[in-house]
């Protein structure tokens, strides 16, 4: 546990030195970074649907989708405050999220992956068609720097604070809940639903929860995006936006928060390090999907910490348990 | 609905049908509070789907299901569950997503006490980590009374399946049921298994807990069982003490002339 | 409301029917056998279009381009199901779907890579000018698509009906442990089940190549249709799937030619929630089970 502790702040102070160290030569390191921020929040919350409550979700998408363009669409047309507009994205994701995952998670499987399919295929489709709201597939140009107590976030080195300062509160919460009884009771519903209702869990409101939890994560990554980027393109979120996270969340590790994360970072970072040629970026991914998936089981993460533990680095198995 | 005040389960003319063809037809029987009841009948004879109807995990037909004063025969799995009805499964149902250990498998079954959600994880930390640890600490009880405290951090999959059975006996007695149900808990355990078995139920009935049990192991039945129900094809075909059901005609015949019943399994 | 538009959106119902109804039963072969709907289905379609293109455009006389390029397909897919398939079959249904999604990756790189991000068409498989009906244009190229999609589907029932390895490949989907104690070979079967499945995508894609453009990624639409059409029909039976397949070509021909082309998406998903709420509907009643089909 105190190796674990001082691993984490460690990190901490990593990210908190980052801009002034090694990003410091220039904005580019800063930018780079609050993109990853924001990936790592989206595998973050995807992990916690699919890795620990074990519903296959495609339509994490729609969900980034609905809190980019409530801040964009609110803080561009209506002069909101973006506070303002992404707590109404996060709102308005949590209540459809509701609504929609109630019906939605009483499928399993192939369906459930179909049905959320749907979900991000029809918000898409929605985006591009609302056009005198969302400005259709021209885009939605002109998203301020985002604004929190009167300072406005124009540099990239104090927007990756606050960026950064959300992927430790949206990580610490994914960690309340999964090293709580709630988190138990997701691996319940997780392996088996039918055997969990007879301990007294609801399933389905459990499930819907957890759906809207997730959901609301992706809303303010969305939001985050928004105010980053300053433009908003439907075609960034899509199915294949959704397919993504999903590769990020299963490269890293499914079913470890820190797997998902790392997953996000690492697909982020390789077009980066390795300069790759973009055309090479699908081909390579999806090979090394095959390669992780096919040898290792746990996931980049899950290798990562075996070689920790054979360094006597991250403790032993038996305690390690389930509270990752 | 008149309710004998001594019992704590009443099934009144339950009938289930799969594609035309009655599982369990017009079976009516209750169930005494305080007492371990059996469930016999040949294979198929239906027992496994009364269960699942009395948990809530199928439902019947028709006909009535009242467990105390409630009437649960159309009452979700997780209500029944928090009325006080626990179970196991004749196919183990352990919980083995995200390396769970034994140890997480006992502490769910608290709950239906606690009712954890997302909202108490993440607002009422000091609340829920306190729960936690008696959580903990109860589930250390119950797994030593099973004799299982050392592979608390084990998966359960790596046990023999004797005691994968006594981890989902424990997972379901931690949730305080006022009724166990158990389905064929004996089955595959060796007969020091079921002599231990057998010792435990008795120490489960002390506490005064109201057991329902199927079971093809005839030692367990005449030994434990104060009242038998005896079902074939859907029906109930006989009901008694141990010693009515033994010399019953009708019981005898349902197992094909075997003057020792239940040596056909 | 115009009677020719009517026909003309009709014509239109036909190919994207036969399509669908193509790509519905390729991955009703695929599930029956395997229990896998396979994310990576699309692939084939455009890998089977483009690779005919590519023949032909060597000079290699058509017809046999179209064998070779099924052929191709055939291979693939049952490469696939032996190497990458079947490691993960015994693991969680979320690493499954997520080794389709990841070959459908793979694929499409390197379906990009092979032939860029240009559009390709190819030539129609004969000359003539479109068959003119009041007012709507039958294109030749339909009669074409609607011909080998029924010569396609045709095969496929003499297979599994008349042949041994036919009935013995839907005697192991109904009961692999059966099957395989009277000799089957569980893998033989789930191989030509993947091949069979990723002929036909080849299939579709090649009949309907000479009527569009199609570049790396234009297999991901044609095969969520397939999905909704499976869904529509419950992966029960591969007739039902056919229906399913042409129920939702006219149902996306008339949204496009009557709604607008934007909003036929939103209709054609919006059916296939309604249906898979229905069907969770139906399957509740029936009793519990995790797989949820």
């Amino acid at each position: 546990m105190m190796k674990r502790r001082i691993i984490s702040i460690a990190a901490l102070l990593f990210l908190a030195l980052y801009p002034v160290t090694f990003g410091g030569s220039s904005p580019y390191h800063s930018a780079i970074m609050i993109v990853l921020g924001i990936y790592v929040i989206l595998a973050i919350s995807l992990d916690l649907l699919v890795g620990f409550a074990g519903q296959i979700s495609l339509g994490h998408a729609a969900f980034y989708a609905i809190g980019a363009y409530a801040s964009g669409i609110l803080t561009v047309t209506y002069n909101m405050s973006p506070v303002g507009a992404m707590l109404v994205g996060l709102s308005l994701s949590g209540v459809i999220a509701a609504f929609i995952g109630w019906s939605v998670l009483k499928l399993r499987g192939y369906y459930l992956a179909m049905a959320t399919m749907g979900l991000a295929a029809i918000t898409h489709t929605l985006i591009i068609g609302m056009q005198s709201l969302t400005g259709g597939a021209s885009g939605l140009r002109d998203v301020p720097p985002f604004r929190i107590f009167g300072i406005s976030m124009d540099s990239y080195v104090h927007y990756y604070y606050f960026v950064w300062a959300m992927v430790v509160l949206v990580i610490v919460c994914c960690l309340a809940i999964i090293r709580s009884p709630m988190g138990r009771t997701l691996m319940a519903i997780h392996s088996d639903e039918a055997a969990a209702s007879t301990l007294g869990i609801n399933c389905a409101f459990q499930k819907t929860s957890t759906f809207v939890a997730s959901s609301m994560f992706a809303s303010l990554a969305g939001s985050l995006y928004a105010h980053y980027m300053g433009f908003l393109a439907p075609d960034d979120f899509s199915i294949f936006t959704s397919v993504h996270i999903l590769v990020m969340v299963f490269l890293g590790g499914v079913g470890t928060i820190y797997g998902a994360a790392f997953g996000a970072m690492f697909l982020k970072l390789l077009p980066e390090l390795t300069h790759t040629f973009q055309d090479y970026e699908l081909l390579g991914n999806g090979l090394i999907l095959i390669v992780v998936l096919v040898f290792m089981p746990k996931g980049l993460w899950g290798v990562i910490t075996a070689v920790g533990r054979k360094l006597k680095l991250t403790g032993d198995a038996i305690s390690e348990g389930n509270s990752e | 609905m008149t309710t004998n005040g001594n019992d704590i389960l009443r099934l009144k003319n339950v009938t289930k049908t799969f594609s035309g063809v009655a599982a369990v037809n017009d079976v009516s029987f209750n169930v005494n509070k305080g007492i371990i009841k059996a469930l016999i009948g040949p294979n198929g004879a239906g027992k496994t789907t009364l269960l699942n109807m009395i948990s809530g995990l199928l439902e019947p037909d028709s006909g009535y299901i009242y467990f105390e004063a409630d009437t649960i025969s159309h009452s979700p799995p997780h209500e029944i569950a928090r009325c006080g009805i626990g179970r196991t499964f004749q196919l183990l149902r352990l919980f083995t997503a995200n390396n769970a250990t034994v140890l997480d498998n006992v502490m769910l079954g608290a709950n239906n006490k606690l009712k954890p959600n997302i909202l108490k994880s993440l607002f009422l930390r000091a609340q829920t980590n306190k729960a936690e640890k008696s959580t903990r600490e109860a589930a250390f009880e119950i797994l030593k009374l099973v004799g299982l405290e050392n592979a608390a951090y084990l998966s359960p999959l790596t046990l023999s399946f004797g005691s994968q059975r006594m981890v989902e006996l424990a997972r379901a007695l931690m949730s305080q049921p006022k009724l166990l149900l158990l389905d064929e808990p004996a089955s595959g355990l060796n007969d020091a298994e079921v002599d231990e078995f057998m010792e435990t139920l008795l120490t489960i009935k002390e506490k005064g807990v109201t057991i329902l049990l199927i079971e093809h192991n005839m030692k367990v039945v005449m030994n434990l069982a104060d009242d038998i129900t005896v079902i074939d094809f859907g029906e109930k075909i006989a009901e008694g003490n141990p010693h009515k059901i033994a010399n019953d005609p009708e019981v005898i015949r349902a197992y094909l002339g075997d003057d020792h019943i239940g040596e056909r399994d | 409301m115009d009677i020719s538009q009517i026909i003309q959106f009709t014509f239109s119902g036909l190919t994207l029917g036969s399509i669908y109804a193509l790509m519905a039963v390729s991955l009703s072969i695929v599930y029956k056998v395997s229990r896998v709907i396979s994310f990576a289905q699309g692939e084939f379609f455009v890998f089977g279009a483009l690779t005919m293109i590519t023949l032909t455009g060597i000079g290699v006389w058509a017809p046999l381009a179209f064998a070779l390029s099924v052929l191709m397909a055939a291979l693939l897919g049952s490469i696939i199901e032996q190497a990458l398939i079947r490691p993960v079959l015994k693991t969680t249904l979320g690493t499954v779907i997520t080794m389709t999604i990841a070959i459908s990756l793979a694929l499409r790189g390197l379906a990009l890579l092979l032939w860029g991000r240009g559009s390709h068409t190819s030539a129609t498989f004969s000359s003539g000018e479109p068959i003119r009906i009041l007012d709507a244009a039958l294109q030749i190229q339909v009669l074409w698509i609607v011909g080998v999609t029924g010569a396609a589907l045709l095969l496929i029932w003499l297979f599994f009906e008349k042949t041994m390895l036919g009935i013995a490949i839907r005697a192991s989907a109904d009961n692999p442990v059966g099957a395989s104690l009277v000799g089957i070979s569980i893998r033989k079967v789930n191989l030509l089940a993947w091949s069979w499945g990723s002929g036909l995508g080849a299939v579709a894609g090649m009949v309907v190549a000479p009527l569009y453009f199609l570049q790396y990624g234009s297999g991901v639409l044609p095969m969520v249709n397939g999905f909704i059409a499976i869904a529509i029909s419950g992966l029960k039976s591969i007739p039902a799937a056919v229906v399913a397949g042409f129920f939702l070509g006219f149902v996306e021909a008339y949204s496009i030619g009557f709604v607008s082309s934007q909003f036929s998406e939103v209709i054609v998903f919006t059916v296939l929630i309604v249906v898979l709420q229905i069907r969770s509907k139906a399957a509740s009643g029936a009793g519990f089970d995790e797989k949820g089909m």
